[in-house]
């Protein structure tokens, strides 16, 4: 009893732990992608609220506390009101199989734990696919509840887009898990030690420095299905302003609102953790072991192996930032050819290409 | 399709080029947009603001009533109801001046059109107020934009000429400014 109850107070304290992370995340990047927008533009972005604006996501979470929450005529209201927990709480569910550091143990109490994993599940890769799939239905539903015509157009893009290029986002990382030869999360990692040619963006093997398992096409492949899963500039035609208004959640306000905010934002966040977990190495630094390691200081590694995953994961999301100040939007039949005659094939060859490698010189 | 279009195809070329020239505005960040309550930008000397009446040296009205403002104006802007000078039958003036700003657009035909220079743009353009009616105004406020607008350079009441107004007539038997 008493083990149980301690297993579930460390679980509960690394998913708080997590979630807050997650959470201060979404807050830095609301803040950190209007100033580099702003600076892209020659602009100066918030600049009011505190010195050059950092406290601008303290107030804008103030006023959609504190906003009207309005349920429009003839929307559906359990629907209504479904849609954002169920567009939120995928989001941050996949969190549970990432791994943000080193898989050392700590005995507390008897028990053992891994303090960066919450639960390292053999399945955690396939996890993530199936509940960001499930984070499509709180769009589609958001649009469909709102009884408006902007949110029904909005979510039936968002629902044609979603299965388009969620299917890349599979195929792309196959190649991966046949290298790895396994779905967990903390497995692929450490198959990508010791230096960066060893991670699959590059996939040289061990024995030798010639990167025949190179994952550089399925890693573009997985970049821009990312970038249209989580419905970003250029593929943001689910909440397309200049002609849907704000797509699916044009008639949500208010803590509603805030939640499609926050599930856009982790959403961003989780593809982000991924696609550094599975291409560029996880918390692996770009060389062998750590510097921190060879001063002599091995109990204080995992901080350097964090910082590095920091630092992968914030590239990606700079990467978004990126391009939402650099491109227009596509068009919706340009957007289907793109993904089903473009990036498809791609993923498919890279497929066959890997498995013919995989099978010749092995890992 | 030749082998370098090819290329700059499949390596997204186009692409990397846009974001080549936002990555190079993000490093040499310049912003040109301004603080603006905080600070403001320098208007140009021809700037056109908000309309006022103004007064001559000695703090008497130039306005003569003449109603050529209010032809001119093409958005029905200005209204003006002129009278007689009390006393002096061959003079007129305003007795009643008034401005719809709401309306106005700024065109300028109005001090054009003033044969005394009675009106005037002043550099003046935060006007945004919570009521419209607080934009419909009368002479007294319009000649107080004027003072504080084009402040006159000495204000002697004492040498003032009952009502006088118009075309410099009345300035022919006051006493010559000390110097």
């Amino acid at each position: 009893m008493t083990e149980l109850s301690l297993r579930l107070a460390v679980s509960l304290a690394q998913i708080a732990a997590v979630m807050g992370i997650v959470m201060l995340t979404v807050m830095i990047l609301t803040l950190a992608e209007r100033k580099v927008l702003g600076w892209m533009q020659d602009r100066m972005g918030p600049m009011e609220v505190g010195p050059y604006g950092i406290l601008q996501p303290i107030a804008d979470g103030l006023k959609l506390f504190f906003k009207e929450d309005i349920v429009p005529a003839g929307a559906n209201k359990a629907m209504f009101t479904l849609a954002p927990i169920l567009a939120m709480v995928p989001a941050m569910i996949g969190f549970a199989v990432i791994p943000f550091g080193p898989a050392l143990t700590v005995d507390v109490f008897g028990i053992t734990i891994k303090p960066f994993v919450i639960s390292d599940i053999n399945i955690g890769i396939l996890y993530i696919l199936a509940f960001t799939s499930i984070g499509a239905y709180g769009i589609i539903l958001g649009g469909w509840s709102s009884n408006s015509k902007y949110s029904l157009l909005g979510g039936l893009r968002s629902a044609a887009q979603v299965i388009s290029y969620e299917l890349n986002v599979g195929l792309a990382i196959i190649g991966v898990l046949l290298l790895a030869g396994s779905l967990s999360l903390v497995t692929i990692t450490e198959a990508q030690a010791g230096g960066f040619w060893h991670w699959f963006i590059w996939g040289a093997r061990p024995d030798g420095y010639f990167p025949i398992h190179t994952q550089i096409f399925a890693f573009v492949v997985f970049v821009i299905s990312a970038v249209a899963e989580t419905n970003r500039v250029p593929f943001d035609l689910p909440e397309a302003e200049s002609e849907l208004v704000a797509g699916f959640f044009t008639e949500y306000s208010g803590m509603r609102f805030a939640f499609f905010f926050i599930a856009e934002y982790a959403n961003m966040v989780l593809v982000s953790c991924v696609a550094a977990s599975l291409f560029l190495g996880g918390w692996n630094a770009p060389y062998p072991g750590t510097i921190l390691g060879y001063i002599g200081l091995e109990q204080l590694a995992w901080v350097e192996n964090v910082a590095w995953f920091t630092f992968k994961v914030y590239l990606f999301l700079f990467l978004f930032f990126w391009l939402r100040a650099t491109l227009p939007r596509l068009r919706y039949d340009q957007l289907m050819r793109f993904g089903w005659k473009v990036m498809l094939p791609i993923a498919l060859a890279n497929i066959v290409v890997t498995a013919i490698t995989a099978y010749f010189f092995p890992r | 399709m030749n082998l370098k279009t090819w290329i700059k195809t499949i390596t997204f070329y186009d692409l990397l080029v846009g974001m080549k020239a936002t990555m190079s505005h993000l490093i040499h960040y310049r912003p040109i947009t301004l603080q603006y309550p905080h600070e403001k930008r320098t208007l140009p000397d021809n700037y056109r603001g908000m309309l006022a009446l103004l007064r001559y040296d000695d703090g008497t009205e130039k306005c003569v009533g003449c109603d050529l403002c209010e032809a001119a104006c093409p958005s029905r802007v200005i209204r003006v109801v002129s009278a007689e000078v009390p006393g002096e039958p061959t003079k007129r003036y305003s007795k009643e001046y008034y401005m719809d700003m709401t309306r106005c657009l700024f065109c300028g035909l109005c001090v054009d059109a003033c044969p005394v220079d009675a009106l005037g743009m002043t550099r003046e353009y935060e006007w945004a107020v919570y009521d419209k009616r607080q934009l419909h105004l009368n002479k007294q406020q319009l000649l107080a934009i004027g003072d504080r607008s084009f402040p006159v350079r000495e204000k002697q009441l004492e040498l003032q000429h009952p009502n006088v107004a118009f075309f410099n007539v009345a300035f022919k038997h006051l006493p010559q400014k000390p110097s």
